[in-house]
């Protein structure tokens, strides 16, 4: 039996499933597998807003290019998580104990979210809407809550302090302008958005910190160091998203805040390549490491990992420059964009 | 009161507890006031090889077939669980072991091979059935306490429900059994992030009348008892052994006389010989036996002598696939032999009238003299149903014998010649009623007579049984009667008619102007009413578990016209999802 290369990509976001299209689209004869550790097939993170609102149905969540795996013989493994690679003998462990070969590995792992260090100890408390798990453990609560309390924020955050606007909720949201992601936002900045949420029926705390947050009767009391007090259903915490990198500690492969990999988007292991928000990636103009965010910049990294992969020498560079409209404040961004349907 | 309706599948390797695990489920279901169905299958092989599945649907509605797919598998056993992820729902759910004693090479775990769509969840199985009690037997009552969470089903009846099963068991069993039944549902709540839709939450029915949790093979020992069965004779096969089994218990408590013997053919023989001696007698087998009672069967015509044979059909030919279901004796049943040999035969469509067939099998095989069989198949010997306890015959059934009388016995003639073709009948000891019977064909004493106007006389009376035997039998089973017209009549027998029960409602949801037809009685026919009902069909569709179309092929020739076959040999209970799309494609 003839030998096949197995390409095997960690994750099944845009940068995972852009790396399997475009490496079936080279080769044809390829075992080409997808693991991601989530339970649901390919979907749009950025349309989990709406579907927490119930705009749209759980079918048009799901991004359709690549429903027909079979089609393309790719093979997708969900629900299993990586835990271990060994990059020596090419093996990856999943959690549920069973061991895979690969021949080229892809990283495309993705983010999660960032909790601050001075909200750790409140964690069991908080709420995320990071994935679609987690939406789905909060979707009927939120239908439910009156009251929500956001510590924020990220530009996630207020999407979602909008939703909850448009579903009749009350509001409170505590600013961290120095934990603001992936900027901080200047005093400019942050006056321009209070004046803007002034429309809302949102409270708007800032240059305050929590104190304490309990839980009673299923009700939390949120009290902050300058002594404002808020009894809600729900806290959500939004302070951006941090690389998933964890499996890859002990691989051999460098890592940083994400996985290290050159203009090139390899690692420093010579099978294994990373791309999308798990990467932190050389950028030779500015000689240091920026770590990407977004879904554009995921899936035009996903498409070079696969072709480098496969022997070519494509550099990764920044999809076209946007303006995001936080608030009414433009933020300039070169990686993060409204997404509509992939085709 | 929202309808409501899961398939639970366990899969594991024999031994594994995966059939106790699904019994445990459909009892507590079903003390909960739902409907449910089981079916198990397993290897033919002894125990601690092969793959076991426990199917088990759940319903607020009543059942009428085993259903396909399931909606959630539980994979005991990663090996053979791979094969079952066929069975299971695109959108389904799969539970397995997240932790296994040891690691699994590439691709020989079961979670590899779900496909995108279904949502898996593992649990740590064996582990937890270690932590509650030592050993990972109890991985069968984590996985139930896992799905017991994950469904949002009350865990106290549950474990009320592990002590019943283990209730004859020491303590330390039941303890084992419930605390790793606990373990596998504290860890799933505090742990596993529900994303699928399934949930018992406010489903529960109002409670009904007490059921009975039974399977078609102890209805059939069971309404043998209450039809004063005195005596049976058999030889154990599988499917049909469980009914031998249960008679050799309790029918010597009711004054009955059971007799394990060499063969079938013996077995046949001492029913006839018991029959002639006027007790009422059967026997119970599958298909290979059934092969060579033939032998016999004859002699229970010719003689005039009741008979009731249980045949549990299982796949064949030969010993074929002894755990498989299968409709493929029809030809035999009906026709095999030697000879215009008529029979009755009966064919139950489900677990509940497998008691009415054997009871109205016994009482028609006293009354008319002569053989009756009754066709079961290994699902409807085996799978499990919560029915209403049946009703005792009334007197009518439990004796029916036609004894002469005075008159009759001034010159007595056994094999007189009357216009239903039923004689009375003399038990012997009966002064004055001595006759002579043989398996040849004779005068109206019995005396041996090769006459041609003889044997068409006897062969004439022999056949006249059917036309008032058909008056006994239950009316056919014909649904959507309100209607004149019908695109597609689905005409049924055997415990395929549930699933085309089925179908007829579901084709109706799709606009699909259906209805379907099948009579428990199969021999005689009662062709009239089936006639009546083609007659409003546009087309006609037979599915049945056979190769040829056995039936499809009998009811043509009453027909005279095509008719649509569909045909599995799976080894699987017929499902109403194949009928379907059949009938969209016609
Ligand atoms: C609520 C929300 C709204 C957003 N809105 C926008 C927007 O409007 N515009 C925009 O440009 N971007 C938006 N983003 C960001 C965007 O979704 C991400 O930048 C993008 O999804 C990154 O793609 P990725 O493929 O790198 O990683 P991800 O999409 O995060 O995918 C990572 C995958 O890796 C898997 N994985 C992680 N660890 C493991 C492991 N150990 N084993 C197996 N699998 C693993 C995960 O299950 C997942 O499938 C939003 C994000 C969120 C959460």
């Amino acid at each position: 039996m003839p030998f096949n290369d197995h390409y095997v990509i960690i994750g099944n976001g845009p940068a995972g499933n852009h790396a399997a299209r475009t490496l079936r689209k080279k080769d044809k004869d390829a075992k080409i597998t997808i693991i991601s550790d989530e339970r649901v097939p390919y979907y749009y993170k950025p349309k989990l807003t709406n579907f927490i609102a119930d705009e749209i149905a759980k079918e048009d969540l799901m991004v359709n290019f690549l429903n027909s795996y079979k089609a393309k013989d790719i093979r997708i493994r969900l629900g299993q998580e990586v835990e271990r690679i060994d990059s020596e003998s090419k093996t990856l462990f999943l959690q549920h104990m069973e061991k895979i070969n690969y021949s080229k590995l892809i990283i495309a792992s993705g983010s999660r979210a960032r909790v601050l260090p001075a909200m750790s100890r409140y964690a069991n408390h908080l709420k995320f809407v990071t994935s679609y798990t987690d939406v789905m453990a909060v979707k009927e609560e939120i239908r439910k809550a009156k009251d929500f309390f956001i510590f924020g924020g990220d530009l996630v955050g207020f999407k979602f302090l909008r939703l909850l606007n448009s579903m009749g909720k009350t509001v409170t949201i505590l600013i961290y302008p120095n934990a603001f992601w992936p900027y901080n936002l200047t005093d400019n900045m942050l006056a321009q958005i209070t004046e803007s949420l002034s429309k809302f029926k949102v409270d708007v705390i800032v240059k305050d910190d929590i104190s304490i947050i309990d839980d009673k009767n299923g009700l939390y009391r949120v009290k902050t160091q300058k002594g404002i007090e808020k009894n809600v259903d729900m806290v959500f915490s939004f302070n951006g998203l941090i690389p998933n990198i964890d499996f890859a500690k002990g691989s051999g492969v460098d890592i940083d805040h994400g996985i290290l990999v050159n203009e090139y988007l390899k690692t420093n292991v010579d099978s294994i390549y990373a791309c999308g928000s798990c990467a932190q990636i050389y950028n030779p103009s500015i000689k240091s490491y920026t770590t990407s965010i977004g879904w554009p910049n995921a899936v035009v990294q996903g498409e070079v990992a696969a072709f480098n992969l496969l022997g070519d020498h494509k550099i990764i560079e920044s999809v076209g420059r946007k303006y995001f409209d936080l608030e009414g404040v433009k933020i300039k961004t070169i990686w993060w964009e409204d997404i509509d349907d992939e085709v | 009161m929202k309808e409501f309706n899961i398939i639970i599948e366990i899969c594991g390797s024999a031994g594994e507890g995966t059939i106790s695990a699904g019994e445990i489920l459909s009892r507590f279901m079903s003390g909960q006031g739902f409907e449910i169905m089981s079916f198990d299958s397993y290897p033919a092989e002894i125990r601690g090889f092969g793959k076991c599945v426990a199917h088990t649907r759940i319903s607020t509605n009543r059942i009428y077939s085993p259903g396909k797919l399931a909606d959630v598998l539980i994979a005991l056993n990663d090996k053979h669980s791979i094969s079952q992820l066929s069975a299971l729902k695109e959108n389904g759910l799969l539970i397995y072991d997240s932790q296994p004693p040891r690691p699994h090479k590439e691709d020989k775990s079961v979670v590899g091979w779900a496909k995108p769509g279904m949502i898996s969840y593992g649990i740590p199985l064996n582990m937890l059935a270690h932590k509650a009690a030592g050993n990972a037997r109890g991985m069968n009552m984590v996985a139930l306490g896992a799905v017991a969470a994950l469904l949002h089903v009350d865990q106290h009846g549950f474990t009320d429900s592990i002590k019943v099963r283990y209730g004859k068991k020491k303590q330390i069993v039941i303890d084992s059994n419930v605390n790793s039944f606990l373990e596998g549902y504290n860890w799933t709540e505090k742990n596993i992030k529900k994303i699928d839709p399934h949930s018992f939450k406010g489903m529960t029915p109002s409670k009904q009348k007490e059921k009975l949790i039974i399977n078609g093979n102890q209805l059939v020992a069971q309404a043998a008892l209450v039809a004063n069965l005195s005596f049976y004779a058999g030889y154990p096969i599988t499917p049909a052994t469980k009914i031998m089994e249960i008679l050799s218990r309790e029918l010597p408590k009711h004054g009955g006389v059971l007799l394990q013997t060499e063969d079938e053919i013996s077995a046949i023989g001492a029913v006839i010989g018991a029959g002639f001696g006027g007790k009422r007698a059967m026997t119970a087998t599958s298909g290979p036996g059934f092969a060579l009672m033939t032998e016999f069967t004859g002699l229970s015509v010719m003689a005039e002598v009741p008979a009731v044979i249980i045949d549990s059909q299982r796949a064949g030919p030969s010993t074929g696939m002894p755990t498989k279901t299968e409709q493929s004796d029809f030809n035999s049943a009906v026709s095999g032999g030697t000879g215009d040999c008529p029979r009755i035969v009966l064919a139950p469509t489900d677990t509940k009238s497998c008691y009415e067939a054997t009871i109205l099998a016994l009482y028609l095989a006293e009354k008319y003299q002569t053989l009756v069989v009754v066709l079961l198949d290994f699902f409807l010997s085996n799978s499990i149903r919560n029915i209403n306890i049946p009703e005792k015959p009334s007197s009518k059934y439990l004796d029916a014998n036609i004894a002469p009388d005075k008159n009759d016995l001034k010159d007595y003639q056994r094999y007189k010649i009357t216009k239903n073709g039923v004689s009375p009948r003399a038990i012997p000891g009966t002064p004055g009623g001595m006759f002579f019977s043989t398996g040849l064909e004779h005068d109206v004493y019995g005396r041996p007579n090769y006459s041609e106007a003889g044997h068409l006389e006897m062969t004439q009376k022999r056949f006249a049984k059917f036309n008032t035997v058909l008056s006994e039998a239950p009316a056919p089973e014909i649904s959507a009667i309100d209607r004149d017209e019908f695109d597609i009549g689905i005409i049924s027998w055997g415990s395929s008619a549930g699933a085309a029960h089925e179908t007829v409602m579901s084709a109706q949801k799709e606009g699909i102007n259906a209805s379907s037809f099948s009579s428990m009685m199969v021999s005689p026919f009662p062709e009239k009413a089936l006639i009546e009902f083609a007659d409003k069909c546009k087309k006609i569709l037979i599915p049945e578990l056979n190769f040829s179309g056995q039936f499809a092929s009998f009811a043509t020739q009453i027909l005279k016209r095509p008719v649509e076959r569909l045909n599995f040999i799976t080894g699987r209970p017929m499902a109403s999802e194949d009928i379907l799309q059949k009938m969209r494609d016609m």
